[in-house]
């Protein structure tokens, strides 16, 4: 039997469909059989981000009306043995799908698959009803920034309200540098507001722009610090016990005394 | 409000008896009107002596003295003057504020020291609303973006670094207290206020936030 894990965050642009190929990708090359599930419909992505576009036939929206059945609607990757994609239609908008299709829709993909990873749309409302109807887990991605925590905040409070209280804390693109210098939230202050677990941190990374748009998730390259960053969150996500990249290298005892008396390091 | 147009009423007022003619009724219909008023109450305005004062329709110096005609041949009433008034326009009440959610009102909550109470444990997210008619004791942090309602206190046990409102129903003696004092805004009774814009925080020590003199003030507990 397998999980539905959905991969949302409240506010756009933080990098849910990133994370989603990723740790889809990452699960794949540790010999898991994954399905991800792009819920985004009308905006869809995931396929560009995975380099599946082209052979999209049938979608989403096709399987939960009947049009197709699910396995000719699964985009097999090539790449990755195990790894599916089921996307979303372009055509469509977010009312095309109902939680109770999603929730059947779930329910016949975990007799065949380990991870089902769900894709969120931004925002809270019918799309994202949707994509949290079928989960067990989520990963809520986060970005340092106010605007992003807030939204994440209201998102694990939905979660919550709906039952889905395994949720896990993605940070994506941090920049060590400007943390030090106290210009960017810090990892612990986000932790104290959100209040959940942490299941990783994501670097600011260059190459993860490289690589989506090539449509190769940087999981698989073995010299991206943000491919590395996504490794080590996927054996998080399959239970292992694996401690955090350090980023930001030690704190030196200065700027820590000056944190301790409220200065703000220039 | 069909029956207004249509009929006459009668309303008595310390001035007098008050005549409502609607505006569009003709002539006749308004004496006949009044004429059967008066004799139905027959009892009541026998050996009185009124001041008629009337609204809507206009009538002309006869029609008046028809009118208390109408009145005086009906009933032993004795009319001592007539005269019209413009029907005052209604008084706008002025609305009760209200900021939270809950308006403030003349008789408030004041079960400060006992009373109802509300316990609310875990993290209090944002969006998240927490309207009470009483105290209300949060077991948690409260987040920026939430909102808390009280009528009475509220005491979070956690950081509070959300919206709250205590003796939101205009009680100015309510209190709020947190582990962390850190409220986007902080409104007790009818007074709002907001947090000084500190760069960095520095301490982490219980404070209670309480009304003196019309000021909110903030201190150590």
């Amino acid at each position: 039997m397998g999980e539905v894990i959905v991969i949302t965050s409240g506010k756009g642009g933080v990098g849910k469909t990133t994370t989603t190929a990723n740790l889809g990708t990452g699960l794949a090359l540790k010999e898991k059989k994954v399905v991800l599930i792009d819920a985004d419909i009308g905006l869809r992505n995931l396929d560009l981000v995975m380099g599946l576009e082209n052979r999209i036939v049938y979608d989403l929206v096709n399987v939960v009306e009947g049009t197709c059945r699910i396995k000719q609607a699964l985009i097999k990757d090539k790449r990755f043995e195990g790894l599916f994609l089921l996307p979303a239609a372009q055509t469509r908008d977010k009312n095309a799908v109902s939680p109770e299709q999603m929730i059947r829709l779930c329910d016949d993909l975990k007799e065949e698959f380990d991870y089902i990873l769900v894709d969120c749309p931004a925002g809270i409302e019918q799309g994202f009803k949707n994509a949290i109807a079928g989960a067990d887990r989520a990963v809520v991605v986060t970005t340092p920034e106010v605007s992003a925590v807030r939204d994440a905040d209201r998102v694990i409070g939905i979660l919550e309200a709906n039952e889905i209280r395994k949720s896990m804390l993605l940070i994506n693109r941090v920049r060590p540098d400007m943390v030090k210098k106290g210009d960017m939230m810090s990892i612990e202050d986000i932790i104290d507001i959100l209040a959940i677990d942490l299941i990783g941190v994501v670097p600011d990374d260059e190459n993860i722009i490289i690589s989506t748009n090539r449509g190769e998730p940087a999981v698989a390259e073995a010299k991206s610090l943000a491919g590395q960053a996504y490794r080590n969150i996927t054996r998080r996500l399959m239970g292992e016990d694996v401690p955090l990249i350090n980023l930001a290298g030690n704190d030196s005892f200065l700027s820590k005394m000056k944190k301790l008396l409220g200065f703000k390091s220039a | 409000m069909d029956n207004e147009t249509k009929s006459i009423s009668f309303k008595g007022t310390a001035e007098g008896l008050v005549i409502l003619i609607p505006k569009e009724m003709e002539t006749g219909a308004v004496m006949t009107q009044v004429a059967e008023k008066v004799r139905a109450a027959e009892k009541f305005f026998r050996g009185a002596k009124l001041n008629v004062i009337y609204r809507g329709k206009k009538l002309t110096g006869d029609e008046e003295q028809e009118l208390i005609r109408a009145m005086t041949e009906n009933s032993s009433v004795t009319i001592e003057g007539i005269r019209y008034e413009e029907t005052p326009k209604p008084v706008e009440r002025e609305k009760s504020a209200n900021i939270s959610g809950m308006p403030i009102r003349r008789i408030f909550f004041k079960e400060l020291e006992e009373g109802p109470c509300k316990f609310v444990r875990g993290t209090i997210r944002s969006g998240t609303r927490i309207l009470y008619e009483g105290n209300v004791v949060v077991i948690g942090d409260a987040n920026p973006g939430s909102e808390i309602v009280a009528s009475g206190n509220i005491v979070v046990f956690g950081a509070l670094r959300g919206m709250v409102h205590a003796g939101a129903d205009g009680n100015r003696d309510a209190i709020i207290a947190a582990l962390k004092l850190a409220p986007t805004q902080l409104r007790i009774g009818d007074i709002i206020t907001r947090c000084p814009d500190t760069s960095e925080e520095i301490e982490f020590l219980p404070e209670i936030a309480l009304v003196k003199d019309g000021i909110i003030y903030v201190e150590p507990l």
